[in-house]
């Protein structure tokens, strides 16, 4: 391939130097200089309808779109030069003029560009007193809400499942001003990336039904972090309230990971995080103070022949809580074996712009890099297989929406005592053998690092405040760590 | 009625010269009067670059409004890029007023693709598309027929005129939609999409029809290049003025005595031309205005009329264009707030809605003009008028938005005291106004351009 010639030429008299394919737009937004949009998306194609990045070019006749024209050699751009603002003042009135202005019902309100751009390049007062054309709303799939009358027709949209989920369920119906998008007869916008539609959407038009009317955006904070939903490791901005509930997941740039796309399952998959939590210690079923669990914990650990120990761990753990699994046990339970599992593989779910990974565990490279475990489907197996019983088994759980398999079933047969540590009160927890159950955080709750499909390790803090009494993995080992030192100083002295 | 005009050198039709004829559209009459014998001369024999060159040559322009030079489009086609290079014809005439090429598809709709083959070894293409308009059901017939008939004869298809030149003609019908007649909305419409023009560049020439090098002509500039190889660049260039050489179809509508299509050799005086060919305005009228080229072309008063002569570069300097050729004459009784009515409803229907200043400029012209038309206009509100029609201007992918502005300007321009006749009510009534009060229950009215019922379908209802 080769190289792509570099030019160099002027935005609002700074000079800048960029790549010869680049569009105008691109090269001032790489620049920081900011030039408007609506229809342009870095990551889809052109379309150029929108017309509000027009931009004075030296020698043009009149504005240009900035999105559409290509740099050139001593190009010299002016996105502040009169007529271009004079253009984009016009474009703002023409969006305005047939715009419902519902800004106190709409979902976007806040985080909108009709609202931003009215301010930085709008009129300050409306000159149309004609009646609007009205548009309908629709629910366009599962996930997905279509306010006709706030859609400016950027395309979006369409581009984005036409482009990226290939899936191509959107469309432009009527003409001229009666425009709305829809989705084509018998379709409907059910793709596993459709609210990536809600995020792209530049003004309320598509909102998404699990968002609705939830909250005002300005009353959230928002923390990063990492989806750990599957192997991609999409990177997310998690939307808070002002009582630190989570209300929203969306994608965060990272164009060396998700772009700016995620799944519409990961988007959705905080729910775990407020429901069936493990709130408190349980000792055989009731609950206990964490002092009590632990000590029941070490005592069916240590308290038996470390052979007759088996730890499994899930790749739904930190490098970190895996670290201190393993740091944990070569100092109190030598010997014991270290064995992985994880959410069974599916199908990767391919699309031409973003792929939803099979393995549904979001550090499956921790189990290989910190525990050495190749291939932890395959250690389950073995495990499975053996036929000797189990004295202690230490579950590092921490997976949400686990389905139990018969292997992992035969595993926890054969224990005579199970030590779980999980964040959930679930199907585990109530299997029966579970004799000390310690309460463990979700990802949201604590810190750590995922490795991703890629081999990429992804480092996230928490984005709220634990929701139950339970701990990180590293406190809670270095805690069971400290007890049993305390437990062999005091039986020495004894 | 005065001598038809007088130019250097006599003309009789060319293109038009057998539509009165019954059957000029079967292959039988067009092969009796030497149809085919060009193409069967050049194509396979003559090096396609000297075709380009006598076409370039005769100054031919393109007549589906624009008026580029045809021979010079043809030079643009990328070369070597390893991908097909298609012919695509533009027969969505759709341009209020127009209706040339329909007289050609379904007349002699042979001599169309008799174009279309010598085009097509000119530009060294293989498949040629030609996209009709969904309303030309006859055009449609005929054309479908005709390229049958040519299959059977040999002359489309494998191996044509027993050369070793493949042709593959292919009829693409429009679903109604006034944009599929803008180049690029038109390929967009072939290659199955919305009818949405495309930004350009890459222009089609570089990357058009599937994104592989296109021209794109009008039904008559192709019908014109048969006579032109046939006869040589001189010939064509004895007609017309030094920029706009040759001659070309009008069609003369409104308040004349005998509307129709009329070919003519270009340059002639218009008002020789309404008066000679088009008898001249119907009795007891005077003539107020009219439209040079099509709906979208600024309008002329009539001293305009007297200094322009038919011509892309008189028109030009008028400030209007030579457009399509569709000249309609509005006569002194024409409201002129019902006919600007009219048209901006015309733009607001056909607008595909791609771009936001056409998208909701057009809308928002038609009510203003609506609210002039009725009566219901407040002072101030022609300003308004002018400075959408102005925020439009220049700022969309294709030229709808400036076709729809440039009416609006010129009747602001030349009829500016009846808008604010209509401007009845005080600025500060129309802020409290609410949008039911503008319909009015006046009686419809029936003429808006030439005295034909029900064109307008809403009352005058002045409010005095």
């Amino acid at each position: 391939m080769s190289e792509i010639k570099q030019v160099n030429l002027k935005i609002d008299g700074r000079d800048v130097t960029v790549p010869a394919d680049w569009t105008v737009i691109r090269a001032a937004h790489a620049n920081d200089i900011d030039i408007p949009h609506y229809c342009y998306h870095k990551d889809l194609s052109i379309a150029g309808n929108c017309r509000i990045c027009m931009v004075n070019v030296k020698g043009a006749p009149r504005p240009v779109v900035g999105c559409a024209t290509p740099v050139a050699e001593g190009m010299e751009v002016s996105t502040m030069a009169p007529d271009a603002v004079e253009a984009r003042k016009g474009v703002m009135e023409f969006l305005l003029i047939n715009h419902p202005l519902d800004c106190p019902e709409c979902d976007q309100a806040g985080e909108c560009k009709l609202q931003d751009y009215s301010v930085d390049h709008g009129r300050d007062h409306g000159r149309f007193t004609e009646e609007k054309v009205r548009k309908s709303k629709a629910t366009l799939g599962p996930h997905v809400k279509y306010w006709g009358s706030r859609c400016i027709l950027c395309t979006r949209c369409v581009r984005f499942t036409d482009e990226v989920s290939g899936t191509g369920e959107l469309g432009v119906i009527y003409r001229g001003d009666r425009s709305e998008i829809a989705t084509f007869p018998g379709r409907a916008l059910d793709n596993p990336l459709s609210m990536n539609t809600v995020d792209i959407c530049p003004v309320g038009a598509l909102v998404s039904s699990d968002f609705l009317f939830q909250s005002r955006v300005w009353h959230l904070h928002s923390n990063p972090s990492v989806c750990a939903d599957c192997s991609v490791g999409c990177n997310t901005r998690v939307d808070l309230d002002a009582k630190d509930q989570i209300k929203r997941i969306v994608p965060r740039r990272n164009d060396a990971v998700n772009k700016e796309w995620m799944c519409d399952s990961g988007r959705l998959s905080f729910g775990y995080a407020y429901s069936d939590r493990l709130q408190k210690p349980k000792v055989h079923g009731k609950d206990a103070t964490w002092r009590e669990a632990r000590r029941a914990a070490l005592e069916l650990l240590s308290g038996t022949n470390g052979s007759s120990v088996v730890v499994l761990v899930s790749a739904w753990n930190t490098n970190e809580a895996m670290a201190t699994v393993k740091d944990f046990v070569s100092a109190e339970v030598a010997g014991a074996r270290i064995v992985g599992y994880g959410n069974p593989t599916q199908q990767d779910q391919t699309f031409p712009g973003f792929t939803i990974r099979g393995d549904k565990n979001p550090n499956r490279d921790g189990l290989k890099s910190v525990l050495g475990i190749a291939d932890a489907d395959a250690s389950l197996k073995a495990l499975a297989a053996e036929t000797a019983p189990i004295g202690t088994l230490l579950v590092v759980h921490n997976v949400p929406g686990f389905a139990m398999t018969a292997e992992f079933k035969a595993v926890l047969d054969r224990s005579e005592n199970v030590v779980l540590l999980d964040f959930a009160d679930g199907e585990l927890l109530r299997y029966g053998n579970v004799a000390v159950a310690l309460p463990t955080l979700t990802s949201f709750e604590k810190a750590g690092t995922f490795v991703n499909h890629d081999g990429l390790a992804q480092e996230f803090a928490p984005v709220m405040e634990p929701v139950t009494h339970g701990v990180p993995e590293s406190d809670l080992f270095a805690s069971l760590k400290q007890d049993a030192r305390a437990a062999t100083v005091s039986g020495v002295k004894a | 009625m005065s001598e038809p005009v007088k130019t250097s050198v006599p003309f009789e039709p060319i293109l038009t010269k057998y539509i009165n004829e019954p059957n000029a559209h079967t292959i039988e009459h067009f092969l009796a009067r030497g149809g085919y014998e060009v193409a069967r001369a050049h194509v396979g024999v003559t090096d396609p670059a000297t075709l380009v060159g006598i076409v370039k040559d005769s100054g031919l322009r393109g007549r589906g409004g624009a008026g580029f030079p045809t021979g010079m489009k043809w030079g643009f086609l990328a070369k070597g890029t390893g991908k097909p290079a298609y012919l695509a014809v533009n027969g969505d005439e759709s341009e209020p007023g127009t209706h040339k090429d329909r007289h050609i598809l379904e007349k002699d709709p042979h001599q169309l693709l008799e174009g279309v083959i010598l085009t097509c070894w000119a530009i060294q293409s293989n498949h040629a598309f030609i996209y009709l308009r969904g309303e030309f059901i006859l055009g449609y017939e005929r054309l479908e027929a005709a390229v049958r008939a040519a299959k059977g004869k040999g002359f489309i298809g494998k191996g044509i005129f027993g050369t070793a030149f493949d042709l593959k003609v292919t009829v693409v019908r429009g679903a109604g939609a006034y944009i599929c007649g803008e180049e690029t909305g038109m390929l967009s419409s072939i290659e199955g999409g919305r009818g949405y023009p495309k930004i350009k560049p890459p222009f089609p020439a570089i990357s058009g029809l599937f994104k592989c090098p296109t021209i794109v002509n009008n039904v008559e500039t192709i019908a014109n290049v048969t006579h032109i190889i046939k006869n040589g660049a001189d010939w064509h260039k004895q007609w017309g003025t030094e920029k706009s050489p040759g001659y070309k179809i009008f069609c003369l509508s409104g308040a004349v005595k005998k509307p129709g299509v009329y070919e003519v050799p270009l340059g002639i005086r218009m008002a020789d031309f309404i008066e000679q060919y088009g008898g001249g305005l119907v009795e007891g009228r005077a003539m107020k205005a009219v439209i040079p080229g099509g709906l979208s072309a600024p309008l002329l008063t009539p001293e305009m009329v007297e200094n322009c002569t038919l011509d892309y570069e008189s028109l030009a300097s008028l400030g209007s264009m030579l457009g399509s050729g569709g000249i309609t004459v509005l006569h002194d009784g024409v409201d002129m707030m019902s006919a600007i009515y009219n048209t901006m409803r015309f733009y607001h229907h056909e607008s595909c809605g791609q771009c936001t200043p056409c998208r909701e400029g057009t809308g928002w012209l038609e009510k203003l003009a609506h609210k002039h038309h009725s009566g219901h206009a407040a002072e101030g509100d022609a300003d308004l008028l002018a400075d959408v029609a102005k925020n439009m201007r220049g700022r969309t992918i294709c030229v709808l938005a400036d076709a729809a502005a440039m009416p609006m300007q010129s009747y602001l321009q030349h009829f500016r005291a009846d808008f604010d006749a209509r401007a009845h009510e005080p600025a500060h009534a129309a802020r409290h106004r609410t949008a039911r009060d503008e319909i009015t229950p006046a009686a419809k009215r029936d003429s808006v351009l030439h005295g034909a019922p029900g064109v307008a379908d809403v009352g005058m209802g002045n409010r005095e």
